[in-house]
């Protein structure tokens, strides 16, 4: 049995939503632009999930389109605005050091085709100082994307503050949701946020469905272009089941989940650093990590083979952003952090879940002991 | 003619079919037998559509009629 313990990468499915996304599938399988019974019934599946979702943002349904995840809805922010209105954002992206790659690369893309692209720093624990956001804006507009919540060292952010600096300035704020989504509060209105990113496979949802909150008024050019589904912003038959699946997972979160998480990993992080010499956690402790995150750099051992190490043993955890872990370069976003090479290289990452147990983690902690000892003793 | 009073109302303005039938019936649903939903939907497909999917789940249009400006307004009452 293992003891999955990578729960920023992707999460296990609910089984109530496994249970939606068949009902679904059996039930509602007619094309969700057709106008007869068939299509209806898909339809009425998809606004059921965008009612829900909205209401969870804080958003008007129209303001919520369906995508195939969180890099596609990063991606058609981005590119989406850039397109659309280079000129209302003064041809500039602002963003940080510590993005997921689906910002990180379109920002660079964008920057090669004639975009300003301005870096704002980060201190030692991934937090970005919104004043350092209001320098970077000066007095031109921009596009600002920032992640709420790091996937990597687990870092939140103060979006609403950013996001006053934001709409004083003029400058719309894209926010990359895909991590903290039903972790930490969201309120697209009273956190000023223009564009926000969602997924549903870090929430217990199916994999392949995310959305894209768009303020009313704020006007993007797609990058799919077809059918005009989605208000014309996101061509292409509608993944119905999934994103039947997407809702009923929102449906279900509940926030005690959060409560009881960030206990086990307060828990684990203090018991570490009890157990284990020369362990350092990445990112701030308390209120400003998310409930989820453990990410540990370990003296004296590489990531890669403590992963390996427990992996043996059943047990599931990362060194980095899942998505990098195949580039044997040291996460851009430790580096920015000011770790070294080498302190980087030593990271691995817990993240929790809702189900993850007190007995699991145990288990991962006397692994992750002997597996520390073993390596350090070679 | 006098307008019926609703016990809700959406504005179905601009949303294309089959989402704008959809939205009326996720409503219907929620609303208790008897109680009236007022819709505003836009002209062409909308009204040949709309009224069809609401009538095959069992609701009833109590009126409807034309705005100056061609959009639709509907009275349907939940079954």
């Amino acid at each position: 049995m293992t003891i999955y313990l990578d729960n920023a990468a992707t999460t296990r499915p609910d089984p109530a939503v496994v249970d939606e996304l068949l009902e679904v599938s059996r039930q509602a399988y007619g094309n969700a632009s057709s106008v007869h019974t068939a299509g209806v019934r898909a339809a009425k599946a998809i606004e059921r999930s965008r009612a829900r979702i909205s209401a969870a943002l804080g958003c008007r349904p129209d303001e919520l389109i369906f995508t195939s995840g969180g890099t596609e809805s990063n991606n058609l922010a981005l590119k989406g605005i850039a397109a659309r209105a280079p000129e209302r954002i003064d041809r500039r992206i602002v963003t940080t050091a510590l993005e997921h790659p689906s910002v990180s690369r379109p920002a660079h893309w964008l920057a090669e085709q004639g975009f300003e692209l301005e870096l704002v720093p980060v201190d030692g624990e991934g937090l970005v100082d919104p004043e350092r956001v209001r320098r970077a804006l000066g007095a031109k507009g921009a596009l600002v994307s920032i992640a709420q919540g790091n996937g990597e060292v687990g870092t939140i952010q103060p979006i609403a503050e950013v996001g006053a600096i934001c709409r004083e300035h003029g400058a719309l704020l894209h926010v990359d949701a895909s991590q903290s989504f039903t972790k930490v509060g969201i309120d697209v209105a009273a956190q000023r946020i223009d564009l926000l990113t969602i997924s549903s496979h870090k929430i217990h949802g199916p994999i392949g469905v995310g959305a894209l909150f768009v303020r009313q008024g704020v006007e993007l050019e797609p990058l799919l272009h077809g059918g005009d589904h989605e208000r014309g912003l996101r061509s292409g038959s509608s993944n119905t089941p999934g994103i039947a699946g997407f809702g009923k997972a929102v449906e279900i979160a509940d926030p005690a989940d959060a409560a009881r998480m960030t206990a086990r990993r307060n828990r684990f992080i203090d018991e570490i650093g009890a157990r284990i010499a020369e362990v350092r956690l990445n990112g701030p402790r308390g209120e400003r990590r998310l409930c989820n995150n453990i990410s540990l750099c370990i003296a004296g051992v590489e990531g890669r083979a403590l992963q390996a190490a427990l992996s043996r043993r059943g047990i599931a955890i990362s060194t980095g952003s899942a998505c990098s872990s195949t580039v044997r370069t040291p996460s851009a976003a430790l580096t920015a952090m000011g770790l070294d090479e080498r302190a980087a290289r030593g990271t691995v990452r817990v993240t929790l879940s809702k189900w993850t147990t007190d007995a699991e983690l145990e288990q991962a902690l006397s692994t992750l002991e002997e597996a520390v000892a073993k390596e350090r003793g070679r | 003619m006098n307008e019926l009073e609703a016990q809700e109302e959406i504005d179905l303005t601009g949303v294309p079919c089959p989402q704008n039938a959809a939205r009326a019936l996720l409503r219907l649903e929620t609303m208790a037998c008897g109680e009236l939903l007022r819709i505003v939907i836009d002209d062409g497909e909308p009204i040949e559509q709309v009224p069809s999917s609401v009538l095959e789940e069992g609701h009833t249009i109590r009126s409807k009629a034309q705005l100056e400006d061609g959009r639709w307004v509907l009275f349907i009452e939940a079954d």
